[in-house]
């Protein structure tokens, strides 16, 4: 890395991922030195290390269509079975399996996967700027996914088939009811794809807020901006409490906790609740993206600006908002209070406000626009006639007395892929027309585009629309066969021949796909006349992105911004910004510089160096689904082993590898008054570890929710004469966390001010301290009069203690990881930013022992 | 219609002629398939026929903002247009958004609401239905039926007096369960650990299907019963024969059968009254040969169909917990004399 300090010298790149090339490095173009310090390693290690944004956002989408097709493949084999009442094609418990496969691998592997790769691909283009925030953290997040979807769908082989449907039920799923490892594979498979979403949103997030052209305000993001900024916000919100409520169902099906078990203070609808706080903002976190991406396209194809950008930005948030609070509509039949179902009908309802705005502002754009006739646009008004119709079935089942009819019935059915194909694939098909090109350099083919398009809109409303008629004629879902009396036999193969339609559909579009990709049209930078930044560049895109980021100056560059004009309303004078994107544009060409801007206003804030190419993500990747994996066949010798390895991953993942701040970026401070950051970015590691422990902030309120809800349902707490648990050890526990936090604090000033002495008296004292009130709270559950598996409360009592010793042995290993660098000099007064990640952590996690104190300790006092 | 004995009729008769203008945009696709007996569309009791009213007034209003927003869009696709379009500096629009979007629509959401709100009050349990209450337990994949007030059991049949509204408590002790006769009201769930209550009315005598709703396990699809609505007398005949213990066995063949089924492992999860056969896990055989239908409301209950479930259950309703009986020819033919005189 030094030589990098002396530039111009050497022949080698000073960056790991180098081409090959015959030249040596003096002799490179600035555009070929570019290229070069962007580009992926070669070779097999370097597939394995390649973090390219279009690279992963490409492969994540091709993982998701895969799994799409088998998806697809599980629902023709059911349409077989039912395309006659009494068939024998396929058996009950096959049935049961596929439907289970079909409606998991949709929502989990399919949908929401899908809109991630559509972002990490898009998003630096979109926003002007070069890179992802967190490159290494989608490589992760890539290999997470796929080996997780390959481990859940291992389950065929191993012949325990998860068969209980996507929603997995208690007691159904419970070990009694389900006593194979056919539901280990549903809970750890798709639990750790799961944390993959999570990875993928966190770094949507921040690039949306963070890592924009600068002039991009808030004002001028694109819709579709907007839109996968909700989607990631409401993953972190969504799949976070459905990974802890799969980790209950795991602990109750392997170490005989009580939550879900009524015998025992537990609760069947405990997991209802948990599972739809997830499950419901789930077909927003598939819809909302979708949304965006046809707020994208009905513009650009109808050749005028979207009406009504401010109210379709408004209705997106707040669908967002609002898909949190709905749950309990798909619970209206077990029974619950007429008054808490009134306000989620109503809530149900109002929803329908956000999703009529954004209808009618895509409609009048078309109605005042003037629309263009290609196949993107045609999926576009697919979804349109397709949407609409579910969004108006799913008010009628937001009636309560109408849903008790209709719940679980194919009306049903038919209702939500409406909803999901109709509003999710049929946008994910006109985004993959739209922007394909930009990535491939070829149009696909429109012939080709629109027979697919026809096969799969015909096909759709054949294999969808009698459903409702089946449904309201009395046939329940998930089952295998049906009796002929119920007189739906005809409705039945009409839905099978529309399926087998669609199938043809989506092979026209994969043959059109790989033929196009050689032999389609060039494309040019602009084929569809777009207005937003990612057709400024070439077709296929260069892998920096821009060289030259541009200024942003409207909400449709492309379209408005002709003349520019040296006044901005957001950035004020411009000059200044045009020097130094200039400048940006020429330097530095020996590491990767993205720009960081202002949340809001889209200044530019900061120069900083993007993650390079590292093995460590994806042996991360790996050793995670490794954990989980072995922990479905209970080999729990394999568990330790991906453990080590992967803490020996994390560790490997954020090993220093500090490049001198020269003259160069001094002067490159100086002369544009902007910092530049060549050791990774203080803001973004902020950012994200905020994320992070907002992360662990709703699991905590996960666990609380779990334990408050098992609180009303026992009369008496703590339950079966246990004593209301003893002050003193987690008292002295709390007091030494809370010095921690203090010391910590310490610590942080005395790095600000350049005393690393005492950074190191700091660090070592938080550690001794977190250490022993680890101990303390350890000791004191070895001293409990009880184990987790008397009651639901005993369950609650160490899953909420478990939760928050792991968080401290994390808490202490970052201090090791931190302390290590300390003492070995890494730390600067300018150069601090894992300090300060690790003080935040262990400020957070005595915020949650507090919290965790207050519940566990004195709540039960009160009462 | 073959095992549906009693008045049956199609739910079209039932409909208004409003209704059935409208039913008649969906005709092509209904015709020939209306006449089941488990059609929502179909009501046969109070409760059915305000969610029925439901459904035809939202059915209404939605086919009319469907047609209306697809006009919009239709008009806005093919409309002629000018050639002074300036595409990029149009603006227009955002009134017709705030309007047709959100203004129009919430309308519109607040009358279906009203009419929500409206329809969950008109079926508050009436304070009638207590007179009559009925246990029902859902098992995998059966129903035990349970008439606490007169103090018997049955199974996967459940008969009550038309016209006045009868209590249901609904319960599980395995996994969820949902109830549902959807031609006299929506469904409900039984959840392990809670009793969940509703009622139902039948306002005429016939047969109604009734479906387990919520997926339950391996045969969730062969989960059904039958809801047999009876005039007062016929049903408080009925519950009089109900009552009875099982007779006595007369005939030489017959208590051949009786002592076949209780040196049996029959006894260990099925009762008979009178007998010592007391099993609880499976459905009580009292009065089987009374019971229309096997196999949890799927297969009519004829001398072929109770000799291929006794012999070989697993190839009816794979994965049912009953297990196949091995019996000599004479022994099944003595078991089956037996229990048909469990009337």
């Amino acid at each position: 890395m030094t030589t990098a300090a002396q530039e111009p010298s050497g022949t080698a790149p000073p960056v790991p991922g180098h081409i090959p090339t015959d030249k040596a490095w003096d002799e490179l173009s600035t555009a070929e030195k570019m290229e070069q310090v962007w580009a992926d390693p070669p070779g097999v290690l370097g597939w394995f290390m390649a973090l390219q944004n279009d690279r992963i956002g490409a492969r994540i989408m091709a993982t998701a269509f895969f799994f799409f097709i088998l998806g697809g493949i599980n629902a023709l084999l059911m349409r077989v079975q039912l395309a006659s009442p009494e068939n024998t094609f396929l058996t009950a418990q096959r049935y049961n399996e596929l439907f289970t496969m079909h409606g998991s691998t949709m929502m989990y592997l399919f949908a929401v996967p899908m809109m991630e790769g559509f972002a990490i691909l898009l998003m630096p283009l979109i926003l002007g700027n070069r890179e992802m925030p967190f490159p290494r953290l989608g490589v992760f997040s890539w290999f997470t996914f796929l080996l997780g979807g390959l481990l859940f769908y291992s389950s065929f082989i191993a012949g325990a088939v998860p068969d209980t449907g996507w929603f997995a039920y208690v007691p159904l799923s419970g070990l009694e009811f389900s006593p194979d490892i056919a539901l280990d594979y549903w809970l750890l498979a798709l639990g750790v794809a799961e944390v993959a979403a999570i990875a993928a949103g966190v770094e949507i997030i921040l690039a949306i807020l963070r890592m924009r052209a600068p002039g991009m305000s808030l004002s001028r993001l694109p819709v579709y901006a907007w839109a996968m900024l909700v989607m990631a916000v409401s993953i972190l919100f969504a799949f976070t409490p459905l990974i802890v409520s799969s980790l209950l169902l795991e602990l109750d099906r392997r170490l005989g906790t009580q939550f879900f078990n009524p015998d025992a203070g537990g609760s069947p609808l405990l997991w209802q609740h948990l599972f739809w706080i997830f499950g419901h903002p789930e077909v927003y976190i598939q819809f909302i993206p979708a949304a965006g991406i046809i707020s994208m396209v009905v513009p650009v194809f109808s050749r005028r600006s979207l009406a009504g950008y401010t109210w379709v930005v408004i209705a997106l948030v707040s669908t967002g908002f609002l898909s949190f609070g709905l749950w309990v509509h798909h619970m209206f039949t077990v029974g619950l209070p007429q008054i808490s179902m009134a306000f989620f009908a109503a809530a149900s309802m109002i929803i329908g406000i956000p999703a009529g705005i954004q209808v009618i502002a895509w409609i009048t754009t078309i109605f005042t626009g003037r629309p263009v006739f290609k196949t993107a646009f045609l999926f576009v008004i697919g979804f349109l006639v397709t949407f609409v119709l579910g969004g108006i079935t799913g008010i009628m089942v937001g009636a309560v007395p109408f849903d008790w009819q209709v719940h679980d019935s194919y009306f049903v059915v038919a209702h939500f892929h409406y909803v999901l194909i109709g509003g999710v694939t049929f946008p994910v098909f006109a985004g993959i027309y739209y922007w394909t090109p930009k990535f491939t350099g070829r149009l696909l083919d429109e012939r080709l585009g629109k027979l697919h398009f026809w096969l799969f809109f015909i096909g759709f409303n054949v294999a969808f629309f009698p459903m409702h008629i089946s449904g309201l004629l009395g046939m329940v879902r998930r089952v295998y066969t049906y009796p002929a009396d119920l007189g739906v036999g005809a409705l039945n193969l009409t839905s099978t021949i529309g399926a087998f339609t669609i199938a043809l559909g989506v092979a026209v579009f994969i043959y059109n796909f790989l033929y196009s990709r050689r032999r389609g049209e060039p494309a040019g930078n602009n084929p569809w006349n777009g207005d937003t930044l990612e057709w400024a560049v070439g077709s296929p895109a260069p892998n920096y992105g821009f060289a030259h980021l541009p200024i942003v100056r409207s909400r449709h560059p492309l379209w408005e911004q002709e003349t520019i004009d040296e006044e901005d309303d957001v950035l004020g004078d411009t000059t200044n910004t045009e020097r130094m994107l200039q400048a940006l544009s020429e330097w530095p060409l020996r590491w990767r510089a993205a720009l960081i801007t202002g949340a809001i206003d889209g200044k530019p804030v900061e120069v900083f160096r993007v993650a390079g190419p590292s093995i460590w993500p994806a042996v991360a990747g790996i050793a995670l689904v490794t954990i989980f994996g072995s922990e479905v066949f209970a080999l729990h010798w394999l568990t330790i082993v991906g453990i080590v390895v992967f803490v020996a991953a994390l560790i490997g993942w954020h090993w220093p590898d500090k490049i001198p701040f020269t003259e160069k970026e001094r002067a490159f401070e100086e002369e544009f008054n902007i910092p530049v950051r060549p050791n990774g970015s203080v803001t973004i590691g902020r950012w994200g570890m905020a994320l992070a422990i907002l992360l662990l902030g709703i699991a905590l309120a996960s666990f609380l929710f779990a334990y408050f809800y098992i609180r009303l349902e026992n009369p008496i707490w703590p339950p079966d004469n246990i004593p209301v648990p003893d002050l003193l050890l987690p008292a002295i526990a709390t007091a030494l966390l809370l010095l921690a936090g203090f010391v910590m604090g310490w610590a942080v000033n005395n790095v600000r001010n350049g005393n690393i002495p005492r950074l190191r008296l700091g660090l070592l004292l938080v550690f001794l301290l977190g250490a022993a009130a680890l101990a303390v709270i350890v000791w004191e559950y070895t001293q409990l009069p009880f184990t987790w598996e008397l009651n639901a409360y005993a369950s609650l009592f160490y899953a909420l203690g478990g939760y928050m010793m792991l968080l401290l042995v994390v808490a202490l290993g970052m201090n090791l990881f931190v302390q290590v660098w300390a003492w070995r000099g890494h730390y600067t007064e300018l150069d601090n930013a894992a300090v300060h990640n690790s003080a935040w952590f262990v400020y957070a996690v005595a915020v949650f022992w507090v919290i965790t104190f207050g519940i566990l300790y004195l709540a039960p006092r009160l009462t | 219609m073959r095992y549906l004995p009693l008045t049956h009729q199609s739910p079209l008769t039932r409909l208004r002629r409003g209704q059935l203008a409208i039913l008649s945009l969906l005709l092509p696709l209904l015709a020939g398939c209306a006449g089941n007996a488990s059609s929502i569309l179909g009501p046969s009791g109070p409760a059915a026929a305000r969610i029925n009213t439901l459904w035809w007034l939202m059915f209404a209003v939605g086919t009319v903002v469907y047609l209306v927003v697809m006009g919009y869009l239709l008009v806005g696709l093919f409309r002629r247009r000018g050639n002074e379009f300036d595409a990029a500096q149009s603006d227009e629009g955002t009134g017709v958004v705030v309007w047709g979007g959100a203004v129009i629509p919430a309308i519109i959401l607040v009358g279906i609401f009203g009419a929500t709100v409206f329809t969950m009050r008109a079926l508050d349990e009436p304070a009638a239905a207590g007179e009559l209450i009925i246990e029902v337990e859902g098992r995998q994949w059966w129903w035990d039926v349970r008439y606490p007030g007169f103090g018997f059991r049955t199974a996967n049949e459940i008969h009550i007096p038309v016209g006045r509204p009868v209590a249901v408590k609904l319960l599980s002790q395995d996994v969820i369960h949902s109830f549902w006769v959807p031609q006299l009201h929506g469904k409900l769930d039984m959840v392990p650990g809670k009793v969940t209550e509703f009622w139902l009315q039948a306002d005429e005598p016939g047969s109604y299907l009734g479906e387990c709703a919520e997926f339950c396990g391996v045969q969730h699809a062969k989960m059904q019963f039958w809801v047999i609505a009876q005039e007062e007398d016929d049903f408080l005949q009925w519950v009089a024969q109900q009552q009875q213990p099982a007779p006595q066995p007369a005939a030489e063949l017959v208590q051949q059968g009786q002592q076949v089924f209780l040196d049996s492992a029959c006894v260990d999860c099925h009762a008979v009254e009178g007998t010592n056969a007391t099993g609880n896990l499976g459905p009580d055989l009292t009065h089987l040969a009374s019971r229309r239908t096997l196999a949890a409301g799927t297969i009519p209950n004829n001398r072929g169909n109770l000799a291929g479930w006794i012999v070989d259950p697993q190839s009816i309703k794979p994965g049912a917990k009953m297990p196949p009986a091995e019996l000599t020819g004479a022994q099944l033919q003595a078991l089956l004399a037996y229990l048909e005189t469990l009337e």
